[in-house]
């Protein structure tokens, strides 16, 4: 069986600077891959290579076995794009009904617009439509063909809890029926609850892939900010739970995957340990300290 | 690309604008010089000054509906309707057909309107056959024009396009002789106005008129542009691919 997706050692520079380094990424059939990273790390382009609407500097794509451009014209994906157009003089669902029929065996109109819960304003033209209400039809056009492949870059912008959840929901039944998904994200939260495998993208480099518990060890936790006299590293490594330590003059950030014991052990330790406050992680420092960047 | 041409034609037909720009206005501009104001005297000569200005303002119509084809690219272009198009099984040329055929389809209420409103209104007579030849002549001869709007509109973005052509829409107008007859032009410009587009448009309804054939100077002429236009096409859409 073909995979659905397949990217080896891609790589895109636009003159001296380099958006994507020697990428390879193997999407099995039936999987959820979320591409997640910072703004700016390469996944729209990395997505787009991977449709071929973007030649590669190097390397090569294919999805189902095919070159991007065939599969598209095949019908064998569907695509959510950041920033494409849409009409703006049509109805909902004229526009999907008319991109229904570019497709071989595309899915009912009401279907698509039901599972991307455009179905309240069909009738409606879209110029009279709000963001989160494009989104949706966005949604549909990429749901309308049935595709094997789903390729959705940031799917959940602008979209409200209810258009999020019923995504979500569906992007889970087709993955169950064996075809895949792969989305582009730079919420943790999204990856964490919907993707099977997660693949971190830095600097144009895959930073980390695997299974969604695996990227959470590496990125996720808290961090404690302390203010200490004398900030002694190797004592501040030691304590239970923290997993790196960061001194700046008399501050300390402490990355702990246990705060609760971290700061127990901290107190008990240090007498004078002030200014104490603990943080989540945000994915953007988790990154700049995975990739070892500034 | 059956549904995507289905989706154009619906979309022509709503654009109220756009019919009004190029169907109500050279009638209301034909109705005026035939009707109230008194360009020729009264007499044999006003029937004829009818008739010339009905094909006038018919190709008028039908090339600004033509070179706007174009303007609609543009728009697209820039709104990023394309991108989205470009993830979708069309092609690029069903998506570049579709528009081409729509847009003609869309041209022939500007001829439609106006030549009826000669015959109704300005009691232009023809002989019966000689109708449904202007139909068609002033159709295929305003066909350069929608080359031409392809150009603009995969060359230029959204308003600066639609910009573009217009002043293009009313400089070949006039040059053409379709705003006044190339008669009252000076010796330069009417030599000039002879090997442009939409003098040899008009003047394959003109000379209809009389019952005369396009003459061969008329169709080396039309048939140049039209290469050239749709060189000039070709090759700003493959660019833009």
């Amino acid at each position: 069986m073909a995979n659905a997706l397949e990217l080896t050692a891609v790589s895109k520079r636009y003159g001296q600077t380099s958006a994507l380094d020697g990428v390879d990424l193997t999407a099995e059939q039936g999987q959820t891959i979320a591409v997640l990273g910072p703004n700016g790390a390469g996944k729209s382009t990395l997505l787009s290579i991977a449709l071929g609407l973007l030649p590669p500097t190097s390397g090569t794509a294919a999805i189902l076995g095919h070159p991007p451009v065939e599969a598209l014209r095949k019908g064998l994906v569907g695509v959510l794009l950041q920033e494409s157009g849409l009409l703006e003089d049509v109805r909902v669902d004229e526009l999907v009904t008319a991109t229904a029929g570019m497709y071989q065996k595309p899915m009912p109109v009401e279907r698509a617009l039901r599972a991307a819960r455009a179905d309240g304003f069909a009738a409606q033209r879209i110029g009279k439509l709000s963001g989160g209400q494009r989104q949706r039809v966005r949604i549909a056009l990429a749901l309308i063909g049935d595709p094997r492949l789903l390729v959705l870059d940031e799917p959940t912008v602008g979209l409200d809890v209810d258009g999020r959840r019923a995504l979500w929901q569906e992007v889970r039944a087709r993955t169950g029926e064996g075809r895949t998904a792969v989305f582009a994200t730079h919420y943790l939260t999204e990856a964490d609850d919907y993707a099977d495998r997660v693949i971190l993208l830095a600097k144009g480099k895959v930073v980390a892939d695997g299974p969604v518990e695996k990227i959470k060890e590496l990125v996720g936790g808290s961090e404690v900010h302390v203010t200490l006299d004398a900030a002694e590293v190797g004592v501040l490594q030691a304590l239970p739970g923290v997993r790196q330590v960061r001194v700046e003059g008399g501050a300390a950030v402490l990355r702990t995957n246990d705060s609760d014991a971290t700061l127990r052990a901290l107190f008990a330790t240090f007498a004078d340990a002030r200014d104490v406050r603990t943080a989540g992680t945000d994915l953007e420092s988790a990154f700049v300290s995975l990739t070892g960047g500034n | 690309m059956g549904s995507y041409l289905k989706l154009e034609l619906l979309r022509s037909v709503r654009n109220t604008t756009g019919l009004i720009m190029l169907t109500v206005f050279p009638l209301v501009l034909y109705l005026l010089w035939t009707k109230v104001l008194r360009v020729v005297p009264a007499g044999p000569q006003q029937v004829d000054f009818a008739a010339y200005t009905m094909v006038s303002m018919a190709v008028y119509g039908a090339m600004g509906g033509a070179l706007f084809i174009g303007g609609a690219i543009a728009m697209e272009r820039s709104k990023g309707w394309l991108r989205q198009l470009a993830v979708t099984p069309l092609p690029a040329h069903g998506y570049i057909s579709a528009k081409l055929i729509a847009g003609a389809t869309g041209v022939l209420p500007s001829i439609l309107v106006v030549l009826g409103g000669g015959a109704l209104i300005s009691g232009v007579r023809l002989p019966p056959g000689t109708w449904p030849a202007l139909v068609v002549l002033i159709w295929v001869g305003v066909m350069p024009f929608a080359a031409l709007g392809v150009t603009f509109g995969y060359t230029m973005n959204g308003q600066a396009a639609n910009l573009a052509m217009i002043a293009v829409f009313f400089g070949l107008s006039v040059l053409g002789g379709l705003w006044l007859p190339v008669q009252l032009m000076p010796e330069f410009m009417r030599t000039l106005a002879e090997y442009s587009p939409a003098y040899q448009a008009g003047s394959l309804g003109w000379r209809v008129l009389a019952g005369d054939w396009p003459t061969v100077k008329s169709l080396v002429v039309l048939a140049g542009w039209t290469l050239l236009f749709s060189g000039l096409a070709s090759w700003r859409y493959r660019r833009a691919l």
